[in-house]
């Protein structure tokens, strides 16, 4: 215990909380904006064929533009100082989560129109856990030098001598993102399980929507429909 | 008085009867003879006496009339008839050149002002910054730029430098004290932090280095200091003044440098010549008299370059006037031109018209060097064969995964779910430098191995998920058969077929991931155009073509995941 111990400062946890605070701000700012331009092209896509086509070429192509590549290019295509380090990685983060807003929004209008009032509020459930997706996401961050949760284990690590001592500091780095994650989904299949529940109850077919992951990034419930 | 009458070639008979005792007084007069001669062909032909006429020269050519009617075409003599030198000096380089308010100091302001003075002119100083000082030479904005500009074959072609060269830094590598880092085999496969556009570094790609960009060499020490960065790499006349900070000099040490470069004073290449060769001149004779060494001492900055160039300047092969043209005496230009493609015309054509036709600036710069085309293709061809690596590895591990977490053996089951939430716990970065970490362990650290770590890691985190569709289908195909259940092969398969839109899903994920082994050194395409522009321009179309390389890339596994999963419905239907 002492060879993991000894190695890490006394400030370490400290920083690396306040690392994985920053994940969780980029994951909000992505997810705000996600919210906005997602609501737009799923209202889009319920509207005419015009709209429809458009919006589901635009969704199409964000669901294919590789984050960590998205970064790469706002980061180096905008004006100079145009953008913090971290808005860049909110910013790239953006596609991923309208893509899934809009898919998830979409489904959640069928259901209403459909009559299905408590399988339209699956929605929040499937926020919630894109939510936790690009927390997860936003590690990507570290590549260009913002100091989130990962950069700062990785800087960590750079200074211990032994592969053991860095795989015990990279497993202080699971656990840590791990268990709010963990937590959150398991919130998530808890609320999953009420609103189906209350769906049953209420002759309402409800189908869960899963969104697909943000790049090398997955969300651990994988049992619903995956549309892609 | 006997007249001293000094012979030539000619007196070698009277020299050679010394033993003559008329003779012998005859001797040292002689050897007084050939000395005077040495020296006054030595003064006729010293850099002092060439600079002393060329200045009364030039003074007399600075005439009211010729002033007042602007007939004086030389910015010297233009110098001349204003009383001042208009120098371009830089305001934000401490040691180098500073300024608080009115007071400008560092090095090359107490060059510009041992120049002006022995000009006999006043220093009237311009602020320039590093993306102007050419231009402002070129709008007759400055007669003279002293502005840490290295002198390289490319500039050569827009400024006139003044030879020899007034300074030299190299690029240094600086890090922890505590980092054993003695040459490239220590950096290689490690992060660097440097600057876009500066010209080593090709030399740190070359050698295998990660090169993490900022803009502005500023941000480099702060950089260093929270640890963003392990290691900088930048012109060692920009660290200088960091390490006069007892905090940073503590912290952090040069590990080596490389990339020499010669700094030169500029001067505009039209109208320019005998300021020119006046600065010429006089740049000889700071260096021959310390000149240039005292104000870098004055200035605390390092003077290794300085005391050689003395040394050189004091032999008397260079102590003369045309040693600044002597390529005994004087440095080259460091070499900046890369080799070009052989398509590197058209390619400048192309670029020319699309700019004419479309507005925009297009710049291609994969396509015009050779080093360029190389990391490029190179770049392009891995991330082929990373997607491809991924996509399998994912399918694999999706099986495993899903075979092992399904399986009814709890010594199977309960590892299999374990690792399972480790890795949806870990982010993709994190599992990737742990899966880089362990094959390290395993095998000598090379691009084939950070491309076989990113395709291991990709699958990993990919195909455990996957997996996990796979082994809830088949529980639930288990639990609606009960007893009736048959084959667990026939069963397996058909859990394949209910999670094959989470298989898809996974793999497409795992395709659109595979930018992200740039991270660990992986010479995909990401990481070949990371380092192409790091010395070239053309950034955003670069970044834009990447963007569309590999959206179209994901776009077409996504429709090939798509036929294949159509296909493989089929199959099932058909079984």
């Amino acid at each position: 215990m002492n060879l993991v111990i000894d190695p890490l400062p006394p400030h370490f946890m400290a920083t690396l909380l306040a690392g994985i605070s920053v994940n969780f701000a980029i994951a909000g700012m992505a997810l705000t904006l996600g919210l906005g331009l997602g609501s737009l092209l799923a209202l889009a896509r319920v509207q005419g064929p015009l709209g429809r086509g458009a919006a589901a070429m635009l969704i199409g192509l964000m669901r294919a533009a590789p984050t960590f590549v998205v970064m790469f290019f706002l980061l180096n295509a905008l004006p100079r100082g145009t953008l913090s380090g971290v808005m860049v990685v909110a910013i790239s983060l953006v596609p991923y989560a309208a893509a899934y807003v809009a898919d998830s929004a979409v489904d959640a209008i069928r259901q209403y129109r459909a009559g299905s009032t408590l399988a339209c509020f699956l929605i929040l459930p499937n926020i919630a856990r894109a939510f936790f997706v690009l927390v997860m996401s936003s590690s990507a961050g570290a590549a260009v030098g913002v100091a989130e949760g990962i950069a700062v284990i990785l800087r960590q690590a750079e200074k211990l001598p032994t592969l053991g001592g860095k795989l015990v500091l990279f497993a202080i780095g699971i656990a840590c993102f791990g268990i709010p994650l963990q937590a959150g989904f398991a919130l998530i299949r808890l609320i999953q399980r009420r609103l189906g529940r209350l769906a049953a109850r209420n002759r309402d077919t409800a189908s869960g929507g899963e969104g697909r992951p943000v790049d090398g990034v997955v969300p651990p419930l994988s049992g619903a429909a995956n549309r892609g | 008085m006997r007249s001293l009458k000094c012979m030539s070639s000619k007196s070698a008979p009277i020299l050679a009867e010394t033993s003559h005792p008329r003779l012998l007084w005859r001797l040292p007069l002689a050897a007084a003879c050939v000395v005077t001669l040495a020296a006054a062909a030595h003064a006729a032909e010293s850099p002092d006496a060439a600079l002393a006429a060329l200045l009364n020269e030039a003074r007399a050519a600075a005439t009211p009339d010729a002033c007042a009617h602007g007939a004086a075409e030389d910015r010297l003599v233009l110098a001349f008839c204003a009383g001042h030198l208009r120098i371009g000096v830089r305001v934000e380089y401490p040691l180098f050149a500073s300024r608080a308010g009115a007071r400008r100091e560092g090095y090359e302001i107490d060059v510009a002002n041992a120049l002006a003075q022995k000009l006999g002119v006043e220093a009237d100083f311009v602020n320039v910054k590093a993306a102007n000082r050419i231009a402002m030479l070129g709008d007759d904005s400055v007669d003279l730029v002293i502005a840490t500009m290295g002198d390289n074959t490319q500039r050569e072609t827009q400024v006139r430098f003044v030879r020899p060269h007034y300074y030299q830094s190299q690029t240094v590598l600086v890090g922890p004290p505590e980092a054993v880092v003695t040459g490239w085999p220590d950096v290689r496969d490690r992060t660097v932090c440097a600057t876009v556009g500066n010209a080593s570094n090709a030399e740190l790609v070359t050698n295998g280095v990660r090169l993490m960009l900022f803009d502005d060499a500023s941000l480099l020490p702060e950089r260093l200091a929270d640890q963003t960065c392990a290691f900088a790499a930048q012109d060692d006349s920009f660290f200088a003044y960091s390490f006069t900070l007892p905090d940073f000099a503590a912290s952090f040490s040069e590990k080596f440098g490389f990339s020499e470069l010669p700094w030169g004073m500029g001067v505009a290449r039209e109208g320019s010549d005998k300021l020119a060769r006046a600065l010429d001149l006089t740049s000889q004779l700071f260096h021959r008299d310390g000149v240039f060494l005292a104000a870098a001492r004055a200035n605390r900055i390092h003077t290794a370059f300085l005391e050689r160039q003395q040394a050189v300047w004091s032999r008397p092969g260079c102590d003369r006037d045309g040693g600044a043209s002597d390529p005994a005496c004087v440095l080259p230009g460091a070499n900046a031109e890369l080799q070009a493609t052989p398509f590197a015309g058209q390619v400048a054509a192309f670029e020319h018209w699309f700019d004419g036709w479309s507005g925009f600036e297009l710049s291609l710069p994969m396509l015009k060097t050779a080093a360029a085309w190389s990391l490029f293709l190179n770049g392009a061809a891995n991330s082929l064969i990373l997607i491809a690596g991924a996509l399998m590895s994912t399918l694999v591990f999706a099986l495993g995964f899903g075979f092992a977490t399904g399986a009814r053996s709890p010594l199977l089951r309960w590892p299999a779910r374990g690792v399972t939430v480790a890795l949806q716990s870990s982010p993709i970065l994190l599992t990737l430098v742990i899966t880089a970490a362990l094959m390290h362990a395993l095998v000598p650290s090379s691009p084939a191995m950070a491309l076989g770590a990113a395709i291991v890691a990709l699958g990993l985190a990919n195909g455990s998920n996957a997996g996990q569709a796979i082994a809830e289908a088949y529980v639930t195909l288990r639990a609606e058969q009960g007893r009736a259940a048959g084959d667990p092969k026939g069963l397996f398969a058909r859990a394949l077929h209910r999670s094959s839109t989470q298989i898809v899903a996974f793999l497409i994920n795992a395709a659109k991931g595979t930018p992200i082994a740039s991270f660990i050194g992986a010479p995909e395409l990401l990481s070949a155009l990371t380092d192409i522009t790091s010395f070239s321009s053309g950034r955003a179309t670069t970044y834009t073509l990447l963007l569309v390389f590999y959206t179209a890339v994901v776009a077409i596994v996504v429709w090939l995941c798509r036929r294949f999963q159509v296909l493989f419905a089929r199959s099932s239907v058909a079984a």
